[in-house]
């Protein structure tokens, strides 16, 4: 699972940075507009270990955003579940908070938290939240009728348990999800710490482009997305060991 | 054989955008012309040559266009998707030290309009050395920390002898005090934060690295090696025009004319603002009555070149003097 993961995304990064060059000299462009291999190598060499030490940065607050997210979307789903007034009027609520644009949000982000750690968690966890809550509140709200139906007619059905049979019934829906999630999270620390921030990749990014340097960015862009596909990896890894546990209880 | 049909569709789309779009790019009979930043009072002159004709009666179609932090003027010339632009000393000599085929045909502003702003209240800086255990703002990455590192190199000072603190978009930290120096551009941000604090009882002054001997080159006008190769009577109508337009923009005598029509591109900022930011952007393009506007300070190129070797900017010497061409302007 996890090789397969590194390779697809080396064949991806590959073809895009070919594709890359081939504009470059189809047009004759100049190391200016786009680095050539030598130049991309060399930056590499440079800043691999700098940029690295920013991707595990900008990682480490990706996954405490992310763990946060799915707590909340776990919450916000089994209350939003209910065919109840409450439970319409908590998923209203979800969807609306998300409505904001989060650029127009962070400024005042900052304003109020500082632009260190906190800022960049929680704009982390605003980003990835929401298609988590989606997914968790659809799961949530769809009844597996058959194995539901005996424990309601054998008067054992506790919500507990409703909760229990539907995560287990779409563990596969939810292993995907929550990789998944993992991508945006990591998507949106990098937003917070390009606005604001002064630490992690997203901050190295903001000044790779003040100095025009796109060999930087393609580093970048090669280490964000090698460190996510061993992340993503690992969480679906999680996800068939989870499953063949509880399976074998 | 689908498989094979969809390979051979995404090669000749890939091939089509390679080698026909380039075509097309560069045919374009218009000119393009891409500013560095928003339309502002910093580019009075260019928008002047613009709204009152002075292009169309050098026989040329120019489409000004406004610039902002994800716009590069100099990649869109290599590109073709603009023939002229306007881009800071610092980028210039960036593509210059990457082989990109850049020249520049004017310098506009003579004095930098990236200032540190700090209130009258706190001791004057009257020398460098009376930077030392100061909080100062800067961009880091942006030019701005260039030039403050070089007038700290200058006044012997370590990076550890004041405390450098990041800069945003957000000038809080400086209405706080939590940062003592500020940079902003003079012309624009300065006189907003000026008067905003003036009218707090905080007044301000401002910082001018250039009296400190740092000249740090800013906005110039650049186009392509090719275009003055092929098309050097069309360089030479257009910067005559911009420069034409930019001496008109400035004049005195222009100036309710000028606000007008910055009033049509910057309905944000307040005419009374805007008057006070034409006045000081005079200052700062045309110096001196008897300076040419468009004039290329070539030692301030090269001094500008020396400081981003000393910072390790750039690999090598470029020799930016090779690069600047007055010759089309006068």
């Amino acid at each position: 699972m996890l090789p397969r993961r590194i390779v697809q995304f080396l064949i991806i990064y590959f073809l895009g940075l070919a594709g890359l060059l081939a504009v470059k000299y189809g047009l004759q462009l100049s190391n200016y507009v786009i680095p050539g291999p030598a130049l991309i190598w060399q930056t590499f060499q440079a800043e691999a270990v700098r940029y690295l030490r920013d991707v595990l940065d900008t990682m480490s607050i990706a996954i405490i955003g992310q763990v946060l997210s799915i707590c909340l979307a776990l919450l916000v789903g089994i209350v939003g579940r209910q065919t109840t007034w409450f439970g319409s009027f908590v998923k209203v609520a979800a969807y609306n908070v998300q409505a904001y644009p989060i650029v127009a949000l962070a400024p005042i982000i900052f304003i109020l938290l500082g632009d260190g750690f906190l800022s960049r968690l929680l704009i982390a966890a605003m980003i990835c939240y929401f298609p988590l809550l989606l997914s968790v509140l659809g799961i949530m709200a769809e009844p597996i009728r058959d194995i539901e139906h005996f424990y309601r007619m054998t008067g054992r059905m506790r919500w507990q348990l409703e909760v229990k049979i539907r995560a287990f019934e779409n563990l596969g829906k939810l292993t995907t999800v929550v990789a998944g999630s993992a991508t945006l999270a990591m998507a949106g620390t990098i937003v917070a710490e390009f606005i604001a921030a002064n630490a992690g990749i997203g901050y190295s990014i903001r000044i790779a482009l003040y100095q025009s340097d796109l060999g930087k960015i393609l580093i970048a862009l090669f280490l964000i997305g090698i460190s996510l596909s061993v992340y993503q990896g690992l969480l679906e890894w999680c996800g068939a060991f989870i499953r063949r546990t509880w399976e074998s209880n | 054989m689908t498989r094979h049909r969809y390979a051979a569709a995404l090669t000749a789309a890939l091939i089509s955008f390679v080698f026909v779009a380039p075509g097309t790019l560069l045919a374009a009979d218009k000119i393009n012309y891409r500013l560095k930043w928003l339309f502002n009072t910093s580019v009075v002159g260019d928008l002047y040559a613009d709204v009152q004709g002075d292009f169309a009666d050098a026989g040329l179609a120019v489409t000004v266009k406004s610039g902002g932090p994800e716009r590069d003027a100099i990649k869109e010339l290599e590109l073709g998707q603009a023939q002229f632009g306007v881009a800071s000393a610092d980028q210039v000599i960036r593509a210059l030290d990457k082989g990109a085929p850049v020249v520049v045909i004017a310098q506009l502003f003579q004095v930098n309009p990236l200032q540190w702003i700090y209130r009258q209240s706190a001791p004057p800086i009257n020398d460098l050395s009376d930077l030392k255990g100061r909080t100062i703002g800067v961009t880091f990455g942006g030019n701005d920390e260039t030039v403050m590192r070089t007038l700290l190199a200058k006044a012997g000072l370590e990076t550890s002898d004041v405390k450098l603190f990041n800069v945003r978009y957000d000038y809080t930290p400086f209405y706080r005090g939590q940062v003592d120096i500020w940079p902003v551009y003079r012309n624009t941000q300065g006189i907003v934060i000026g008067r905003k604090m003036q009218a707090d009882d905080d007044p301000v002054r401002f910082f001018i690295p250039a009296g400190f001997g740092v000249k740090f080159v800013a906005n110039s006008v650049v186009t392509s090696r090719k275009m003055i190769q092929r098309e050097p009577d069309t360089v030479r109508r257009f910067i005559r025009a911009l420069l034409c337009g930019w001496e008109k923009a400035l004049d005195p005598d222009n100036s309710e004319k000028a606000l007008d029509m910055l009033q049509q591109y910057d309905r944000d900022t307040p005419r009374e603002l805007l008057e006070a930011q034409l006045a000081i952007t005079r200052t700062l393009v045309k110096p001196t009555p008897d300076l040419a506007i468009g004039t290329i300070d070539v030692a301030a190129w090269k001094q500008t070149e020396a400081i981003m070797r000393d910072q390790k900017q750039i690999a090598q010497p470029v020799g930016v003097e090779k690069a600047l061409h007055s010759e089309f302007a006068f």
